[in-house]
């Protein structure tokens, strides 16, 4: 594991040749990008993201350490990005928003700094949300979403009502991706949620087979999942339950079953190699800590993994997290680490199966 | 024509020694205008970006290893897209050309005012930005849009027609999005065509259907052959739109190539695949050159000398073609004369002048309709982009005024388009200019490399400049887009010159040149005015190519750079809310005062010079 040979060419490029250009950058008047060793700089999803937890998070650490931070955006899947950075050893990023299947695939090649968990907050946290190198402070569920007026009363309720088209007419639309989708095609399939893992993959596509015909949409990015809801072009689908609520908060006729839901953690990594390593990994502690759990679950309707922040949640909210007791006791945990081992033949076979 | 522009297809002796004149010849002294565009995209693009993709060749371990390509070629799935990708590429191709030509016509021939406003209109795909384009087919096309609720109006309830989620839906957007650009280039070539010619054959008892079929269409295939192959390599990389507006059954091979980078951190496969659509790619546009030969090579009807007897064979072949749609065109001419006889009383108009202007103004309104929902709901008090929009209110307007973050990106966006589109067509110019008119040695393959950065995924080019801005200090800089979106946007320069090059007269040069002009002289004064349309359109692409660029923006600045683009893409995390639809109504209001008041100052500048 660790440092492949792979990444020892890459780094043999960046010294190869880099002097020759170095120099006539140097020489030249390209601006030199300063970054002054005490500021950390956070990656996020950006947006209202950033907004959000620059009120909750960035802004009390500033307070409380007088350590300088700024937050950029980063894309919905910033590993490459991460990659680029450590092997270049620019370190641009301190800091960087993972999901527990991106942490581990950097975490294979060896590009993520250990994490303090000897910190009294850290070891608060659930067992899902610790790992030796990321650590997770939210948990994020795809759930059903479906339009009020088409179903009334009679609102599905759980995958198999998804499948069942004559009960429950109506537009339909899946995401185009494995992660999640494979899993609810076995609920669909009427597999218990404890016999989920490890996956029969062909039980799994031989139940997407069935649910294909009647897919109006195969949907990609979660701002299409949100348009396709609000617009009415679809009638209901799995999305996530964070995007369910906004649309719900900004006016949307939508509802949401959390029955059958699967939940994911999501949470902050540290670059291997960063000169500012250390008050990076004391920002992530920092994030562990009940009160910003607290308070971020409050903003966000992201649910904590500190078993104790849920409490301060006021009540009327504290129903949209997923680790409500009563929503997390109906969802599926998503392996992660299953999804690590077979991911890249899950892709390729998704792929295939969906152009066929 | 003269010497310089002998064509290709020459026998093998006589290329052999046309290679051996153009290493040693005078004529490659002549060629170093094009050493700087070679160099930089030596060092910005081919050096990087060949690191990059030449990792596709290392076992794990670092061993030389084909296992990579072992898998492209055994896993259906990549050929299958390979397949998709490229089908896709060339009915978006046919479609705007097949399209555009007759738009194009029409811009070229009519007045500079009409010309104006028509272009203004044409380019209203440019100034929205793809994701709003992409949103606003979307309200368009869906079930409750305007397009599917007339079709369901005219055909009835239960006419199963679906306009989005499948072929018609992603034909609709990338053709949309793409049309503009075919329309440009046809027009920058099309107005040096010497309409005289036309006349000729008109008074030599050419009926206007033959005079425009053998007469003008050949002469305008330069700019068809540039305007394809642009609108070919360029829709080869598109991805959001067939995954925003198609089925699974549209995957593109750019969005498998993210997967790998992105998602599985795998960038052996995503090179292996990289290289193999980069070499399919140029194949492509090898056998294109070949079959039509006017992008590599200049073809001109004075250049008999070397045509072969398979050129010759083919010529035959296209004159003859030719007068099918010729002698088609007069008939249905005749025939709506028939039904609708000219009469003394009525202005005596050539009917297909009719036809023409029907065309063109529905081509318009379809390039025009996404801007059709962008501004009404732009105003609109509710939170969604829907229509018809709920109430009207000028909220969005003031989170986008009133917010810094939103202005500031504005107009660092503004400043970085203008420099890149000042440096690329600078450096497009030329490379162009050396390209048509130097003997230069494998000019074919020059030129394949002046396209690749459109053929290469820009998530591989973005990944690869991250590197070498690492290297040398550009990663976060203004200088850094500024390079990233010039490499991007080089191919439509020295593509949209060129075409404009080869159908420019070169007698007129040389008649400035025998009354004493200096060739400066002759450059600036008479082929750089005669070439402006060419070389404005070239630079239009230029801007707007980094104006609306968000993947080398993202990575090589690793977020802290806020572009326009960057901010829309931002504030979509969670929804797509009307503040994209009212920043797109500024920059259309921006870009109409733009060229009106360029236009004034033009008009201006002829009634002094008068």
């Amino acid at each position: 594991m660790g440092a492949s040979k792979n990444d020892l060419s890459r780094r043999q490029f960046v010294k190869a040749g880099g002097g020759a250009l170095a120099a006539l950058a140097s020489a030249s008047a390209f601006p030199r990008r300063v970054s002054a060793a005490e500021t950390l700089t956070v990656a996020d999803a950006g947006g209202s993201i950033t907004t959000a937890n620059d009120k909750v998070l960035y802004e009390p650490f500033r307070q409380e350490t007088g350590i300088d931070l700024r937050a950029v955006a980063r894309e919905h899947e910033p590993i490459s990005q991460v990659k680029a950075m450590v092997e270049s050893n620019s370190y641009v990023w301190d800091v960087c928003a993972l999901t527990k299947q991106q942490a581990l695939t950097l975490d294979r090649e060896g590009l993520l700094e250990p994490l303090d968990w000897s910190d009294p907050h850290m070891q608060e946290l659930i067992p899902a949300a610790k790992h030796p190198t990321w650590m997770a402070h939210s948990v994020y569920a795809s759930i059903l979403g479906y339009r009020k007026e088409t179903f009334g009363e009679n609102a599905p309720q759980s995958w198999a009502d998804f499948w069942n088209v004559d009960k429950f007419p109506g537009r339909r639309a899946l995401r185009k991706h494995p992660v999640e989708t494979l899993e609810i095609a076995l609920m669909a399939d009427g597999v218990p949620l404890d016999k989920i893992y490890p996956m029969d993959l062909d039980r799994a596509f031989a139940s997407l087979d069935r649910i294909k015909p009647h897919i109006h949409v195969w949907w990609t990015g979660g701002a299409q999942s949100v348009q396709l809801l609000q617009s009415g072009e679809i009638e209901l689908q799995p999305m996530w339950s964070s995007r369910l609520q906004s649309m719900i908060d900004s006016g949307a006729p939508v509802a949401s079953s959390w029955n059958q839901g699967v939940y994911a953690v999501d949470g902050w990594g540290v670059l291997k190699g960063t000169p500012r390593a250390k008050n990076a990994v004391k920002l992530v502690s920092f994030f562990a800590r009940t009160d910003r759990q607290t308070a971020r679950a409050t903003l966000l309707t992201a649910g904590p993994t500190n078993p104790n922040a849920i409490a301060g949640v006021p009540e009327d909210r504290r129903i949209f997290l997923p680790t409500y007791p009563s929503n997390l006791e109906r969802m599926l945990a998503s392996d992660d680490g299953w999804w690590i081992d077979n991911r890249d033949a899950a892709i390729e076979r998704f792929n295939t199966w969906i152009l066929g | 024509m003269t010497s310089e522009s002998l064509p290709d297809i020459a026998p093998l002796h006589r290329r052999l020694s046309g290679a051996w004149r153009a290493l040693f010849a005078p004529d490659w002294k002549r060629s170093w205008p094009i050493l700087v565009p070679l160099l930089f995209l030596g060092i910005f693009f081919v050096y990087p970006v060949a690191d990059l993709l030449l990792l596709s060749f290392r076992a794990p371990d670092g061993a030389l290893s084909l296992d990579q390509y072992a898998k492209v070629a055994t896993t259906p799935v990549y050929s299958q897209v390979f397949f998709i990708t490229f089908k896709i590429a060339i009915m978006v191709t046919v479609l705007c050309v097949a399209f555009g030509y007759p738009v194009a016509y029409f811009l070229a021939n009519t007045t500079p005012k009409i010309r104006g406003r028509l272009i203004l209109l044409v380019l209203v795909p440019f100034w929205t930005s793809f994701l709003v384009r992409t949103f606003s087919w979307m309200i368009i096309l869906s079930y409750n849009g305007p397009a599917h609720s007339a079709v369901r109006f005219l055909l009835g309830d239960e006419a199963k027609v679906k306009l989005i989620y499948n072929m018609t839906g992603v034909m609709i957007g990338t053709t949309q999005a793409l049309m503009p650009l075919a329309i440009l280039v046809m027009t920058g070539a099309m107005q040096n065509i010497d309409r005289n010619l036309v006349d000729a054959a008109a008074t030599m008892g050419a009926r206007r259907g033959q005079a425009f079929w053998r007469i003008y269409f050949p002469l305008s295939m330069p700019g068809v052959a540039a305007a394809a192959l642009l609108t070919f390599v360029t829709s080869l990389g598109f991805f959001i739109t067939p995954a925003l507006l198609g089925s699974p059954g549209e995957t593109m091979i750019a969005q498998i190539i993210l997967t790998q980078i992105q998602e599985l951190l795998n960038w052996r496969l995503a090179g292996a695949l990289s290289l193999i659509l980069l070499i399919i790619a140029l194949v492509v546009f090898a056998v294109q050159d070949r079959l039509i030969g006017s992008t590599g090579s200049t073809q001109s009807a004075t250049a008999t000398e070397d045509i072969t007897a398979l050129s010759r064979f083919l010529g035959r072949i296209g004159q003859a073609t030719l007068a099918v749609p010729g002698w088609l065109t007069d008939k249905v001419a005749d025939l709506i004369e028939q039904i609708r006889p000219p009469r003394a009383d009525r202005p005596v108009r050539p009917v297909m002048q009719w036809v023409l202007r029907g065309f063109v103004t529905l081509v318009v309104l379809f390039l025009a309709s996404p801007a059709l929902v962008v501004i009404p709901v732009s105003f609109t008090a509710g939170n969604f982009i829907a229509l018809p929009p709920e109430g009207f209110s000028l909220r969005w307007y003031e989170t986008y005024l009133g917010s810094t973050l939103w202005t500031q990106a504005t107009v660092l966006s503004l400043v970085i388009a203008m420099l890149a589109g000042i440096l690329t067509t600078v450096l497009g110019t030329a490379a162009a200019f050396v390209l048509v008119r130097r003997q230069l040695f494998a000019k074919r393959l020059v030129l394949a490399l002046f396209l690749s950065p459109l053929i290469v995924p820009r998530m591989v080019t973005a990944v690869a400049l991250f590197y070498l801005f690492a290297k040398i200090g550009l990663i976060g800089t203004i200088t850094g887009l500024v390079i990233g979106h010039t490499i991007l946007a080089l191919p439509y320069v020295v593509v949209t010159v060129m075409s404009v090059l080869k159908s420019y007269d070169v007698r007129l040069d040389q008649a400035a040149a025998t009354l004493g002009a200096s060739p400066l002289r002759v450059l600036s004064q008479v082929t750089l005015p005669l070439l402006k349309v060419g070389i404005i359109s070239a630079f239009l692409f230029a801007f707007v190519t980094s104006f609306d660029e968000l993947t080398i923006a993202l990575f090589t600045s690793a977020g802290t750079v806020t572009t326009l683009p960057k901010a829309m893409w931002s504030d979509l995390i969670l929804q797509a809310n009307p503040t994209l639809a009212a920043v797109s109504t500024v920059i259309l209001i921006i870009a109409t005062v733009a060229v009106l008041c360029s236009e004034a100052v033009q008009r201006r500048a002829r009634r002094y010079s008068k």
